[in-house]
């Protein structure tokens, strides 16, 4: 009996909308009932055109933003209900590659990267290695030392990159993480994604490239004007 | 994560925590080099503010030094007439000694009283030259400790009455007032120190504030990257305590030269009275004393500050 209650954990979704909406004050709907389930271990891509709330439903996720309607449930857990030291924990679960850097410009580059395992505790030799490890997969090798005021966008948003895979999070969220990279950056950074995925990571991705979406292929949630208007699996995009 | 991977991040918990402790550590101390002026500026205004309470302590603990000084003289004189004999003044300390507001009486003979005169600078040449000792018996008379003013004040106006005495001279009214003045003195460095204390707390509190405006994107972003509040204030924490540390040995640096800088006049001063003032330095008790609540002063101002300012950085 009790067997048939134990679910398999596969079933069970790492991401979950459930009617969310979010309303920034003075505006219209930036989301809108929007309802979806991310599976472990699943990537897909959230695109739709300028404004349509791919940024938001990002930031819900990574408690940026609380929703104004709705539940967010990340790993089985409800958004709502986290407080301070539960939000810092759950941030800790997910990195994050936000669409401006964020990138502390008076460190270092590995200082920078390193900033996730430090709050962790990693000890300093650790750091150093995994830092360095996730330099050399954004094509960043050797720049450790530099500053992040002297590299140029695309540079800085690889910077970025490494910093949100460095600690190895169980769930990748990334806004626009190719927008300032040439295109074949832009598709080798989307299959190192892809390697984390098929590490066990969850990877949300939000972009508008539709010849990246079209040769990546995974699952599509399309967006407009905060409603989902179009979620295609993996198997169906044209390529 | 696989169960050795648990097992060891549990082993690894203390380990964390010193880690991050350390890195907190370390930041702190890059904040304050990062803005040196800043950090010489705090510490000097706030060492200064120390400096104050702990050279009234320096101050206070002298008047009460003082003020023990003249309690010794606070004994009843009892001149006796110039025709009391020997005799006469044993059997009246004799009497005088059953009294229960006396602790002890010493008798003081005119031979004694000339050389403690002659002893006295200057006056031997003069003394030398009278025909005979002009002094008489003096009893000198010590209360109890215990006696009520008024009890002694009785007893020197009964003295005052005894057809054998020519004069009484009594010192408590001098001491009252003596404790009246370095009581209110008290009073009044014990509020000053407070505020000043207070003052102290304020300046590495608007410190840290201003530091932690001017890193309002790091703080930002250490958030985002799953620091703890704990975590985000610590740097400021550490930063708070050594400012305050810092302002303390200024503070202690600050007294120790106004001692040397009194030392010499203290000692005229002294000598002047015949070297019954005993002046005193503070000693490493007090000193040290201050540096523990100045590094605590610190951590508090720190303490408050972030409390308010991290809260309000937090993305909602
Ligand atoms: N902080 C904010 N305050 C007010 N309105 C916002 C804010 N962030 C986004 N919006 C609005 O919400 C809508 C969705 O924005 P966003 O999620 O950034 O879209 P996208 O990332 O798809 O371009 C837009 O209309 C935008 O103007
Ligand atoms: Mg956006």
């Amino acid at each position: 009996m009790l067997c048939g209650l134990v679910q398999d954990q596969d079933d069970v979704p790492v991401i979950r909308f459930e009617q969310v909406s979010k309303r920034y004050p003075g505006n219209a709907n930036a989301l809108e009932a929007l309802s979806f389930a991310l599976a472990p271990a699943e990537m897909a891509f959230v695109t739709g055109h300028s404004g349509a709330g791919k940024s938001t439903l990002l930031k819900l996720i990574g408690l940026l933003e609380r929703p104004s309607h709705g539940a967010v449930t990340v790993a089985g857990r409800n958004l709502a209900q986290m407080r301070q030291r539960g939000i810092a924990q759950h941030r800790r679960m997910i990195g994050m590659v936000f669409q401006d850097h964020h990138l502390l410009l008076d460190r270092s580059v590995q200082a920078n990267v390193e900033l996730p395992l430090v709050v962790a505790g990693m000890p300093a030799e650790e750091r150093a290695k995994r830092a360095r490890a996730a330099l050399e997969k954004v094509g960043l090798g050797g720049m450790e030392q530099r500053l992040p005021v002297r590299l140029s966008t695309g540079e800085q948003q690889r910077v970025g990159i490494a910093r949100a895979i460095v600690a190895r999070p169980a769930v990748l969220l990334a806004d626009e993480p190719t927008g300032n990279l040439d295109p074949h950056l832009a598709v080798e950074i989307m299959g190192l994604f892809a390697e984390f995925q098929a590490i066990g990571t969850t990877v949300l991705v939000a972009t508008h490239d539709l010849v990246l979406i079209k040769r990546i292929r995974k699952r599509v949630l399309v967006l407009d004007h905060g409603r989902l208007v179009d979620d295609v699996p993996a198997t169906e995009v044209a390529a | 994560m696989n169960s050795r991977e648990q097992a060891a991040t549990r082993r690894g918990a203390p380990a964390r925590w010193w880690r991050a402790h350390r890195w907190a550590l370390g930041q702190s101390l890059l904040r304050l080099r990062e803005r040196p002026l800043g950090t010489a500026l705090t510490v000097a205004v706030m060492g200064l503010a120390l400096a104050l309470p702990l050279s009234f302590y320096l101050v206070q603990i002298n008047l009460d030094r003082l003020g023990q000084a003249l309690g010794a003289q606070q004994a009843l004189n009892v001149f006796l007439k110039q025709d009391q004999t020997q005799a006469q003044a044993e059997a009246l300390a004799r009497t005088l000694r059953a009294d229960p507001a006396v602790a002890a009486v010493t008798l003081k003979s005119p031979a004694a009283g000339l050389s403690e005169l002659a002893a006295l600078q200057g006056f031997g040449p003069a003394l030398a030259a009278l025909p005979n000792n002009p002094l008489p018996w003096v009893l000198v008379l010590r209360p109890r400790a215990t006696a009520a003013p008024a009890a002694v004040r009785a007893l020197a106006t009964r003295l005052r009455g005894n057809s054998a005495v020519a004069l009484v001279q009594d010192q408590a009214p001098l001491r009252a007032r003596m404790d009246a003045l370095t009581g209110f003195g008290r009073r009044v460095m014990q509020v000053l120190g407070a505020l000043l204390a207070l003052a102290a707390v304020l300046v590495v509190g608007a410190s840290v504030r201003s530091d932690i405006q001017s890193r309002v994107d790091e703080i930002h972003v250490l958030q985002l990257v799953g620091a703890s509040a704990a975590f985000v204030r610590r740097p400021y924490l550490y930063a708070g305590f050594w400012l305050g540390l810092l302002s303390g040995a200024v503070a202690v640096i600050v007294v120790l030269l106004l001692e040397l800088l009194l030392a010499a006049p203290a000692a005229r001063l002294d000598a002047s009275w015949g070297g019954r003032l005993h002046f005193a330095a503070l000693d490493a008790t007090p000193l040290l004393v201050l540096l523990v609540c100045a590094a605590m002063l610190g951590w508090l101002g720190a303490r408050m500050a972030s409390a308010r300012h991290l809260a309000a950085a937090e993305p909602n």
